[in-house]
């Protein structure tokens, strides 16, 4: 049983719909070349840039997460976000790889690899991100799909259908827009999504009050519920490989490092990282807020990632529950838009490089570019809605995530600050980067292995990775002989 | 509160920090989207007219 009204919510939820159909189809008439609809004609600026950025970054799935984070970790659970708004400062405030990247003019990451590291390893790079980001997106429309079900008490069995109606709306303003829309929806999605969370907060720090929240954590996890360092579930060990997750997203998550390849100057993309970091703690603390509310009014419970939508079910009043799925509802389909069209760009302008030899018109560039977001469209449909997953959803996304971001922070760092890196480094940091994972996730699942890799851990298995994959990055380029070019390069 | 008040403040200041941006933003976000969509047009113009020129 849950408090949500289909004549009060569903108005709401409806009017949101529709509206934002609307922004997002009305742009189109903007997009006539490909560089509109990749990177809206880099005429992007600041504050559109934060909406953007900060509505990208926030799914159902990021809520569901961090949430799970709150209730099974106490604010120690918070420390992910930390980190991260405190990585995207550094970087932003410096200009740490992002300015000579976003100097180059490229659209994509492989892009500023083909210039150091040759086509193969653009190619390469590009597969990686694709894989690495589709397989990762993969799990969003179902797990956003059980958050609404919970919610709302929407029968499970449309479930599907639901979803399907959400993903096409989106693919349809996304395919004709690209961008633009992504950019302008996300910028409506941004102010409902913030009124959602910020509205819903209050009213959970009002009736169950900070003490309350406190004495939960104290009592269920004691001072580990505060401390990371000292909670038996995270360690330095946790703290150490998020820090290195964190760092290499904000350099290469091509869906975040796209906000800084779409500003208008380099300077209007560092801004929009330094403006934007703080958003990031807000990101894990704000729903992990609600998950330890969820603990102090649920208590313990079977599946801790549905405790949040539990709790919420009930405790949210109708009106506010309307606002609240219809700010999920914007947070998913922001992330949606953005994803699917950041992955498509980089599957055009990097995995197709080697087909277009000869230039493509504008309109067969847009063609291709709208055919592959409708692709995969079809291919989160069937991946992830209606083929169930099997497994650990969180194991799942840490390997796919720590298989891109580890080896395109280590090219990227390469690329952009050190002139003997070449491909042979490069070919190497990318094998390391899958191998390590990989290995790690079988160990898991056979027999024989896996009471090694439960004492190994994800996160020294992640840290490794991290670090194995620079070294394979400089062991690799030293062992390359330098070419009379090279050798002229260095000495200039 | 005063235990824990590296946590109360990190709460209060996702609160007020949020709040205070989403109005910011929504209101400076309007103006990017009206810019950026007046230089898009500008943009347009102007390579239409050097096209017909040509």
């Amino acid at each position: 049983m849950t408090n949500f009204n289909w004549l009060l919510d569903g108005s709401i939820v409806g009017v949101y719909l529709v509206a934002t159909m609307a922004a997002g189809l009305m742009v189109r008439k903007y997009v006539g070349k490909v560089e509109h609809f990749l990177v809206a004609g880099r005429e992007m600026d600041v504050y559109l840039g934060i909406a953007s950025l900060a509505a990208t970054e926030f799914g159902i799935v990021t809520c569901m997460y961090t949430a799970q984070n709150g209730y099974e970790k106490g604010f120690a659970g918070a420390t992910p976000g930390i980190l991260m708004a405190v990585a995207m400062l550094v970087v932003g405030l410096t200009g740490f790889v992002i300015k000579p990247l976003r100097d180059a003019g490229v659209m994509t990451i492989p892009e500023l690899f083909e210039k150091k590291f040759g086509p193969r390893i653009r190619w390469a790079s590009g597969v990686v991100i694709v894989l690495g980001g589709l397989l990762n997106m993969g799990v969003f429309l179902r797990t956003g799909g059980e958050f609404l079900v919970l919610i709302s008490g929407l029968d499970v069995r449309y479930l599907e259908i639901m979803m399907t109606a959400l993903l096409v709306g989106v693919a349809v303003y996304t395919i004709l827009g690209g961008m633009l829309s992504v950019l302008v929806t996300d910028y409506m999605q941004f102010i409902v999504m913030s009124a959602g969370l910020i509205v819903v907060t209050i009213l959970i720090l009002m009736n169950v009050g900070w003490e309350t929240m406190v004495t939960t954590v104290e009592t269920n996890y004691g001072a580990g519920g505060f401390n990371p360092f000292i909670n038996p579930t995270m360690g330095w060990e946790y703290v150490l490989f998020n820090l290195l997750l964190n760092t290499a997203a904000v350099l290469t998550w091509q869906t975040t490092i796209a906000r800084v390849l779409a500003a208008k100057d380099t300077n209007t993309g560092r801004k929009v990282y330094t403006r934007t970091s703080f958003f990031f703690v807000c990101r894990f603390l704000i729903p992990g807020i609600w998950g330890i509310a969820a603990l102090a009014s649920l208590g313990p419970v079977a599946n801790t990632l549905e405790a949040m939508p539990r709790y919420l079910s009930t405790a949210v009043p109708p009106g506010l529950m309307g606002l609240l799925i219809a700010a999920m509802l914007a947070a998913d389909m922001s992330t949606d838009s953005s994803y699917m069209l950041t992955w498509g760009s980089v599957i055009y302008n990097d995995i197709m490089a080697p087909f277009r030899k000869t230039r493509w018109s504008e309109k067969k560039g847009l063609f291709w570019n709208r055919s592959i977001i409708a692709f995969i469209g079809v291919f989160l449909l069937l991946y992830g809605l209606w083929y169930p997953l099997k497994g650990d959803l969180w194991t799942y996304l840490g390997v796919t995530g720590t298989i891109y971001l580890a080896s395109m922070s280590v090219l990227l760092i390469a690329c952009c600050y050190w002139r003997r890196a070449n491909s042979w480094g490069a070919g190497a940091a990318i094998f390391i980067s899958a191998a390590i994972p990989i290995t790690y996730l079988v160990s898991e699942q056979v027999p024989a292995t896996a009471d090694l890799a439960k004492a190994v851990g994800p996160y020294y298995s992640g840290i490794a990775t991290y670090l194995l994959s620079g070294a394979a990055m400089v062991v690799g380029s030293l062992l390359k002989p330098q070419s009379s070019g090279d050798l002229r390069k260095e000495t200039a | 509160m005063a235990k824990h008040w590296f946590w109360w403040f990190m709460t209060m200041a996702c609160v007020v920090w949020y709040s205070t941006v989403t109005v910011y933003v929504a209101i400076k976000g309007g103006a990017d989207i009206k810019h950026m969509l007046a230089r898009l047009d500008a943009t347009k113009a102007r390579e239409e007219r050097e096209e017909r020129e040509r």
